[in-house]
């Protein structure tokens, strides 16, 4: 961005000690904001060093240590929630059901969504107000109201414990049926066209057209819905019942108020075990998460 | 001999073409009418889904709320509204605690709401004027993609009263998380460190779109980086500072997770919220009808508050 509007851009070159007291100026003018931010960024980075820490310090019996940096560092807690709970408490296979459960949620979403928002943003046909209207309208329903009935609904089908059960749920997502139809809205119709006319059909319009254009947004909505899935704890909670179906999220609240209640250094350890998918989410996938949130904000 | 040969290829060149033509016209004429087969044929999944876990189970929740249900036992009966009464009008222990818990998660309301409003937006004014961006970004956001049970298990690590961080450091003795109003606050301040990162962003996103000159403008007019602030920029966060009021009542009001973790609604019932209160009715007293009546009272004041504002935000904008 050019920023050099209203700025007399021909002056004379400044005078050094000018100059000098400018910068300064500027300087000791933001100095607040940064000392502000510096605290607050402190605080916000604090509690995962001190977790880290306690995670990768000794076991010291589970109390968690007073010293922010240990001496010694060793993976005695990591060892310890992988070995000795690994039948009642199978960490890996919980991280490996949400990790499982979240990126189907996202594929089944990305598809069903995007085929729904084409139909809505670029064919005619009657209803559309009405059905338009319904994806909009349920964008407002909270899940609470659906958790219940669904366990219900889940337990009447037989579905309850099981992989379904986990998944299908978050298959109908308003949000990313909105999001694709105002993308699919900013698409000119003269392409759309020009492949008709060319003899395409509308799935090969759909297929060949709309989703290599759709990438980058259909990304993010899957990227959010895995997110929004993996960290996901009230449904996965009620959904599943034996050790072998239970997420991540539901496996560390039954182990934090199980046994490990009094080991806080082995609690930290399986915390951070928890976050590693997301954290890798988050190192390759930061842009489209912060842009799809940020979208979904503007738009309302 | 060979010019009648080029004449002909040349005419059925020319009539292909024409035909050429024709056909696209056709096809995109049929394009133009309306296609009511294909676009039922895109929109079956989502209406599959749609139906099966959103209307059969809102309609289903309908009609286990009017009766006396049981997950272990099943239909009771039929007894109108008297789940929804019970709760309304806070009849029996089920009602008390209904009512009790409601009240604390509204107070968990109307403190988190507003802070997770104004750090956010303060923050990102900061940002917005400082240097090193992508930094304060990233350091603002991240915990925000971790799970409430993961972030509430560490901070209840962290404020333990025996053998946590904070009390071991500080040579404390604090009950952080058994005490009150200490629980309350502990609760409030994690949720506060692990989710604005999102109304961060929201507010942020909102900030960076505001006119430069304009900001300029009223920077040559004399007007200090508080009143740029206050005069041009929030009267155009309005429409996010909407979308990230509802968000965080909406999530605020589902206060479960973390709750859990740190406190387990305690000490006594005192951080209890209305999520852990169906929770339990549902599978721990086995009132499904109950539980679900009142599931559907907290998802109607849901509802209600976000009309409304999103009604001020249509105004607004």
């Amino acid at each position: 961005m050019q920023t050099v509007i209203g700025v007399p851009a021909a002056s004379t070159p400044p005078v050094p000690a000018r100059h000098v007291q400018q910068r300064l100026r500027r300087i000791t003018r933001k100095l607040p904001v940064l000392v502000i931010l510096t605290i607050a960024g402190l605080a916000m980075l604090f509690p995962v060093l001190w977790i880290l820490t306690t995670a990768f310090g000794k076991s010291n019996g589970g109390l968690a240590t007073s010293n922010l940096f240990p001496s010694t560092l060793s993976l005695q807690n990591f060892r310890m929630i992988f070995n000795e709970q690994s039948t009642q408490d199978p960490v890996l296979r919980w991280i490996f059901n949400s990790v499982g459960v979240s990126a189907a949620a996202a594929v089944m979403v990305a598809v069903i969504d995007s085929l729904a928002a084409f139909a809505l943003a670029r064919l005619r046909f009657r209803g559309s107000k009405v059905v338009f209207t319904i994806v909009v309208s349920s964008l407002m329903v909270p899940f609470i109201a659906l958790l219940l009935p669904l366990y219900l609904w889940f337990q009447y089908l037989g579905l309850l414990n099981t992989y379904g059960a986990l998944v299908l749920p978050y298959a109908a997502n308003a949000f990313g049926v909105f999001l694709l139809y105002q993308f699919f809205l900013g698409i000119p119709q003269e392409l759309q066209d020009a492949a008709i006319a060319d003899g395409a059909s509308h799935p090969q319009v759909w297929w060949r057209l709309f989703v290599p254009l759709s990438t980058g947004i259909t990304a993010t909505l899957m990227v959010l819905t895995f997110m929004n899935v993996y960290n996901d704890f009230f449904w996965p909670l009620v959904a599943t019942s034996s050790p072998d179906m239970r997420t991540i999220t539901v496996g560390i609240e039954i182990v934090a108020i199980g046994q490990f209640q009094t080991n806080y250094t082995a609690m930290m350890a399986l915390t951070v075990v928890s976050i590693i998918p997301m954290v890798i989410a988050f190192i390759f996938a930061q842009r489209r998460l912060v842009e799809g949130i940020a979208v979904s904000g503007l738009q309302g | 001999m060979a010019t009648e040969q080029q004449l002909v290829v040349q005419t059925t060149g020319a009539i292909a073409a024409e035909g050429l033509a024709e056909r696209k016209k056709v096809r995109l004429r049929r394009h133009h009418e309306l296609q009511n087969g294909t676009a039922y044929l895109f929109l079956t999944p989502y209406l599959a889904v749609f139906v099966l876990f959103v209307v059969v189970p809102l309609v289903f929740g309908i009609y286990v709320s009017l009766h006396n249900w049981s997950e272990t036992t099943g239909n009771g009966g039929f007894i109108w509204f008297r789940n929804y009464t019970t709760l309304i009008l806070g009849r029996g222990y089920y009602g008390s605690e209904f009512w009790t818990s409601m009240w604390n998660t509204i107070f968990f309301v109307i403190i988190s709401v507003p802070l997770l409003w104004l750090i956010p937006t303060a923050l990102a004014y900061g940002v917005y004027r400082a240097p090193l961006k992508p930094l304060w970004r990233f350091l603002f956001f991240y915990p925000s993609v971790f799970s409430a049970t993961a972030f509430g298990s560490a901070w209840s690590l962290l404020l333990a009263t025996n053998g946590g961080s904070v009390n071991n450091l500080f040579g404390l003795n604090i009950q952080w998380l058994t005490g009150m109003p200490q629980a309350w606050i502990s609760i409030d301040l994690a949720t506060i460190w692990a989710t604005m990162g999102f109304s961060f962003i929201i507010m942020y996103a909102a900030i960076t779109q505001v006119p430069r000159p304009t900001l300029e403008a009223a920077e040559m007019d004399g007007a200090g980086a508080y009143e740029r602030f206050r005069l041009i920029i929030l009267p155009l966060l309005r429409r996010a500072s909407v979308v990230v009021v509802v968000l965080n009542t909406i999530a605020s009001f589902n206060l479960f997770a973390q709750d859990q973790i740190m406190t387990n609604g305690g000490p006594g019932t005192a951080t209890t919220t209305i999520s852990m209160t169906i929770y339990q009715q549902a599978f721990d007293s086995f009132n499904a009808g109950g539980a679900t009546a009142a599931a559907f009272l907290l998802a109607i004041v849901l509802g209600v508050i976000a009309f409304f504002q999103f009604r001020i935000s249509r105004k607004a904008v």
